[in-house]
């Protein structure tokens, strides 16, 4: 799962700056173009500054409930889940915190109500019941990250930060394929996959 | 208010306060509905014109990358006008290292985690996903300008595929009412000028009533008169037949109104309305139940991407129910499908007439193929259903190509086969562009590993239909 962070470096690199082609419809009024119709590097809009904002709290989210779920769970699935998920998106929280940084957006660095609400929630539960509260907090965590990311590649300005969902979505959707396959395994919840995917 | 009731209300006040924190989810504020306009017309037209160019080769490097987009037609195999060439050949590109047998006989988990599935058999990106909507071919453009005076050209996109893999235009039209008349399109589009002249004396006035309408343009998402339009003038909008050609399609595509967020949404390419007293559900996604439902509700959908609230700022047509809908159905419902002769009563080959080859066709089609259990030919090649082929135990889902985010498709309806050679491109996105696409397309799909003998026959056979 380490290739993660790669894919989305090699993509990031490898990707020229003209590959997403927004919908000027949505550009701001004061947006500075590289050319005409092409926004200047960093230049960002409204749903891009939000998309860092809402990516970056996410993100933290994600590190401080799966320390806690990679020393409190029971069940070596889950364990193994939440280091994964503290190496992954600690990755991807440095790469959004430097594409951030470049476009002078400033981001988050405690944890919102949702999370703490969430993160409440999961201190007071132990056992079996942690592991499956941690794991369905993770398909919900996922599903919302996962429609942040189409919702930046569709509305967003700052190409960079486009290439940088793109590259960051299809993990995402493994993440969220993983995290069913567990709780189908700890409950019996029905998962909708019919072929078993392979995790990497 | 006592001391002590008042600090009891405010511990209550600030509990309720957290755990409605608790429930409010921070996504976007625009995730579902269509964000108001930023800018005038003005800025917005000088940056989509000037993204044309880029956003237009974008999209040919995608098509040429995935298809082989040359003019290989059949010979012998015209369309039920007669005006143009079913195209021959499987036009999807293999990826490096495979063939179509060598495919065939692996799992789908294999070529999922060899990322073997050819591109051109994934969901099919609009010419501009972040935009979307309709996107007339040139032809259609044409003659509506040429017809009525009005512009069905957008400043931001053009249509993509080359004319000889999209339907004849214009197309026949044949009325169940009048079979013995054969095609009555008079070789013409149909059109709000001369409609009433072409049908007078051969429909019924509710008909007629229906037709006029069908044809008469309201405003659209992107063809409107404010400044959220993607057509240089003030347009009166479009009509239900500038994409259903003659109760045809001309290969106008679209964006599926029934998903969000915009990136994740599907490409439509118009169906076609022949045989719709028979098709029982509409809509790739909705399963609506009846054309008059689905007829009453396209002002909202197909006209704006299924935002109510769009559509009200715009200038939504809202038809009656019991009147302007009611006669616009019965109008669709006298469409027949294009002529089959050497079907039988029951949509099978008859023998005398049908080649060697056809009948084999026919026989891996109701057989091996697998074909026939949704096509069912006693009902119009239609099971009325909705299916999911499940596509994505072949392919990892998630990532982004033009700026469509590819998730799994989810069931789609069973669309008719009947006339299916005068249709392409096939598939609710468009993405296979012949019938042999499709057959190697199911061979996979449905695992059921045909032989090249089997995979040409099936073809013939569909040039029957």
């Amino acid at each position: 799962m380490r290739d993660f962070l790669t894919t989305v470096l090699v993509t990031l690199v490898s990707t020229p700056a003209l590959a997403q082609m927004g919908n000027p419809a949505g550009f701001a009024p004061d947006t500075r173009m590289e050319e005409p119709g092409v926004p200047a590097a960093h230049q960002t809009n409204n749903q891009d500054r939000l998309f860092a904002q809402l990516a970056a709290v996410g993100g933290l989210a994600e590190v401080d409930l799966a320390k806690l779920a990679a020393t409190k769970a029971t069940d070596s699935r889950v364990k193994e889940f939440a280091q994964a998920m503290v190496d992954d998106h600690s990755d991807a929280n440095s790469r959004l915190k430097a594409l951030a940084d470049a476009a002078k957006i400033p981001l988050p660095d405690k944890l919102d109500a949702d999370h703490k609400a969430m993160r409440q929630k999961l201190d007071a539960a132990e056992g079996q019941a942690f592991d499956v509260a941690y794991i369905r907090s993770q398909i919900i965590a996922h599903q919302k990250t996962a429609q942040l990311l189409a919702w930046e590649i569709g509305s967003g300005e700052d190409a960079q930060l486009q290439q940088y969902s793109a590259a960051t979505l299809p993990a995402v959707m493994k993440h969220l394929r993983m995290a069913q396959d567990i709780a189908s395994a700890l409950t019996g919840q029905a998962s909708r996959e019919i072929v078993a995917a392979k995790h990497n | 208010m006592s001391p002590l009731k008042l600090m009891a209300l405010a511990c209550i006040m600030s509990a309720s306060a957290a755990s409605l924190a608790a429930y409010s989810d921070p996504l976007p504020p625009d995730l579902t509905y269509r964000p108001l306009p930023t800018q005038p017309l003005s800025s917005v037209r000088a940056n989509d014109e000037a993204q044309k160019p880029k956003v237009m080769k974008r999209q040919q490097d995608l098509l040429n990358k995935r298809y082989d987009l040359a003019d290989k037609p059949i010979p012998d195999a015209s369309m039920s006008g007669g005006q143009k060439k079913v195209q021959d050949g499987v036009r999807v590109r293999l990826p490096d290292g495979v063939t179509w047998d060598t495919l065939a006989s692996m799992s789908p988990t294999e070529i999922r985690d060899k990322n073997l599935l050819p591109e051109g058999f994934r969901p099919l990106p609009h010419v501009k996903q972040a935009t979307g909507g309709q996107v007339f071919p040139q032809k259609a453009i044409d003659e509506i300008g040429k017809q009525e005076n009005r512009d069905l050209k957008r400043f931001d996109v053009d249509f993509d595929l080359p004319d000889h893999l999209t339907p004849e235009f214009p197309p026949p039209i044949f009325l169940t009412t009048h079979p013995e008349l054969g095609d009555v399109s008079r070789g013409e589009l149909l059109t709000i000028k001369n409609f009433y002249e072409y049908m007078n004396g051969i429909i019924t006035p509710v008909q007629m009533e229906g037709l006029r309408l069908l044809l008469t343009p309201f405003p659209q998402e992107e063809f409107n008169q404010t400044e959220d339009r993607k057509v240089a003038q003030q347009s009166m909008g479009v009509a239900c037949l500038d994409c259903h050609a003659n109760f045809h399609t001309n290969g106008a595509f679209h964006l599926t109104p029934d998903v969000r967020p915009q990136a994740a949404r599907f490409r439509l390419d118009s169906t076609s309305l022949r045989g719709m007293f028979n098709q029982q559900i509409h809509g790739s996604k909705r399963s609506l139940r009846s054309i008059e439902d689905f007829t009453e509700f396209e002002q909202r959908t197909a006209y704006f991407n299924g935002d109510h609230v769009s559509a009200t700022r715009k200038g939504v047509n809202l038809p009656d129910r019991p009147n302007q809908v009611a006669m616009m159905a019965q109008m669709q419902n006298i469409i027949d499908f294009s002529p089959a002769p050497k079907l039988d009563l029951m949509g099978k080959l008859d023998p005398a007439k049908a080649s060697e080859q056809e009948l084999a066709g026919e026989r891996v089609f109701m057989g091996k193929g697998r074909c026939g259990e949704c096509h069912l030919p006693q009902t119009s090649f239609l099971d009325n259903n909705m299916h999911d082929l499940k596509l994505e135990r072949f392919y990892n889902i998630g990532y982004t190509a033009n700026d469509q985010v590819a998730i799994a498709d989810g069931p789609i309806k069973t669309f008719t086969l009947r006339g299916i050679k005068d249709s392409p491109p096939y598939l609710h996105d468009g993405r296979l562009l012949t019938l042999a696409d499709t057959v190697e397309f199911f061979n996979l799909v449905l695992g059921v590993k045909l032989s090249q003998d089997e995979r040409d026959s099936l073809v013939a056979y569909m040039l029957t239909l």
